[in-house]
This record gives C-alpha cells, sequence and structure tokens, in this order.
C-alpha cells in the first residue's frame, strides 16, 4: 500500500489526466478492491469483475473525491456498493429461477474437492468484516495501521478482528489450514 | 499460532502474473483516456451546452418581454392609444368626423 501522501499525489495527477498516475494507483489497489469485492461476492471470477468496474468507476468521478488522503477508503466503498449491487441482481435472479432461495454469500458445499472451494466455504462463515480484513491482511498484505485508516477502525480493533478471523478459519478448514509464515 | 497468516494464495488473481498484468494495464489505459477526454474541450462544450442554452433562451424571453411591454408603453407617447383618443373628445365634447374615428380604430 502507498502512503497517504503518495495516494494523495497520485489522485491529484489523475485528476489532471496522467496515465502514470492511473497505473500506479491501479497496481497499488487493485488486489485490495477485489479482496473487498470477495468478502461479499465470495466468487473470485465476480469478485475480479466488480473490482475493475469499481475502479473504472472511481477514475470515472474522480473529481467528487474530495479529500485524496482518504482515496483508498473512498474506492473500497465504491467496490462494496458495486458488490451489493451485484449480490441484488444476483439474488433476484436467484429468487426468480429458483423460488425463495435466499443467498447472501456464494453457497460452497463443504464438502467440495479443491482447498480454494475450502477457504471459500471457510471463509463463507465469517461475517463481512472480518471476511474483508482476514483478507486484506492475509491475502493483501496491509498491515494494521493501514487496514484501520482504510476501513476506519482502530488498530486495536483491526487486531482483535483478525485474530478471530483465523481462529474461526482454522475451526473450519480443520486440519487442511494453509499457514504462511508468522507474520504479526 | 492464531499470529499465522493464512495462505490465501489459491485465491489471489496475481498468482498468474502475466494476466494480472494485462488487466491492469488495459484498466490504467481506460480510465486515463477516459479522464483526458472528459478533460478535453469538446466534452465540457457538449456537458455545459444544454445549461448555456436555456440561460439563453431565458434571456432571450427577458429581452422579448421586456421589449413588448417597453413597445407598449412607447405607444402611449408615438401612437395615442384609441381610449385616450375616445376620452380626449369626451372631455372637450367633441364628436369626431368619420374620417377621424376611422383612424382612431385603425390604432395609426
Amino acid at each position: 500500500m502507498l502512503s497517504p501522501d503518495e495516494t494523495a499525489r497520485l489522485v491529484r495527477l489523475a485528476k489532471q489526466g496522467q496515465a502514470d498516475a492511473f497505473t500506479l494507483l491501479v497496481c497499488a489497489y487493485l488486489r485490495a478492491v477485489y479482496a473487498v469485492a470477495l468478502s461479499i461476492v465470495g466468487r473470485p471470477a465476480d469478485a475480479e469483475d466488480i473490482a475493475q468496474d469499481a475502479c473504472l468507476k472511481a477514475f470515472e468521478h474522480i473529481d467528487t473525491c474530495r479529500e485524496p488522503e482518504r482515496f483508498v477508503g473512498w474506492l473500497l466503498q465504491i467496490a462494496r456498493n458495486q458488490a451489493r449491487n451485484l449480490l441484488d441482481r444476483r439474488w433476484l435472479r436467484d429468487v426468480a429461477g429458483e423460488g425463495a432461495k435466499v443467498l447472501e454469500f456464494a453457497t460452497i458445499p463443504s464438502a467440495a474437492a479443491g482447498q480454494r472451494e475450502d477457504l471459500l466455504a471457510a471463509l463463507a462463515t465469517l461475517d463481512v468484516r472480518s471476511r474483508e480484513l482476514v483478507l486484506l491482511h492475509d491475502l493483501e498484505g496491509w498491515t494494521h495501521p493501514e487496514i484501520a485508516a482504510a476501513l476506519d477502525l482502530s488498530e486495536e480493533l483491526s487486531r482483535q478482528i483478525l485474530f478471530r478471523a483465523r481462529r474461526a478459519l482454522r475451526v473450519e478448514l480443520g486440519g487442511a489450514v494453509p499457514l504462511e509464515g508468522s507474520h504479526g | 499460532m492464531d499470529d499465522e497468516r493464512i495462505d490465501f494464495s489459491l485465491l489471489d488473481p496475481k498468482r498468474d502474473e502475466v494476466r494480472w498484468g494485462r488487466i491492469v494495464t488495459s484498466l490504467a489505459a481506460q480510465a486515463a483516456a477516459e479522464r483526458r477526454a472528459r478533460l478535453s474541450v469538446e466534452w465540457q462544450m457538449a456537458r455545459w451546452a444544454r445549461p448555456v442554452l436555456a440561460v439563453a433562451a431565458g434571456l432571450c424571453l427577458l429581452a422579448w418581454a421586456g421589449g413588448w411591454l417597453g413597445s407598449g408603453r412607447a405607444s402611449v407617447g408615438g401612437e395615442t392609444p384609441i381610449v385616450l383618443t375616445v376620452a380626449s373628445w369626451a372631455a372637450n365634447q367633441q364628436v369626431p368626423d368619420p374620417g377621424a374615428l376611422l383612424q382612431a380604430l385603425r390604432g395609426e
């Protein structure tokens, strides 16, 4: 993640139409946007589409980002809105096609083959904020100060949420928990 | 240990670096192009054309209304309305001849 000052500088350059600024911002934040989208829609392919749409929408309306230092939080909120819109459309489609079935998250059978599906199923047991936080930290590599600034919560709360989320995921995944090296 | 990261690499879109790089490049280029288009003079003119036309139409309407009202008042001094002509006859107890009556009715 870029520093707030660097992000703000790039946002101002992007407002002037400088192509390099867009590239650097997309490089820095597209995966984080994907992580937020995935935490809501639960399907990686959909999350990728949403991430791209959210970035395009953000840059289209970049003039409305009045505080460039808070660009990241603003961008992530656009992603959440886009993701929820997709869920609404998916719900309408599924209700129309299957009756009264309500899908809040991708329904992945826990017995489905593949560790990927196991991860998605385990994530589905968490609340949205926990999913978002654990993906931003463990997938995207954000630190707790960065998460706290972007999600508007305290570092302490960020640590608590992450701790509980990891513990819950380990319970869901049982003995097949994929772990990286030890990090704080 | 709960302080160990969960490995989400299987969900990581960057696993395919080439594909991800293409996505980033394409996305940034599209966003930049759209932004430059918005900043262009043509786009600004197209965006503001309708409001400017609406204001211009309003000003024209006001100018026309003002001219219409002004022309109405001007006729009191320049072209005597029939009401004033008849009132003048009545005040002076004059009986207009047919020629004068026709002229007053024509408003000239």
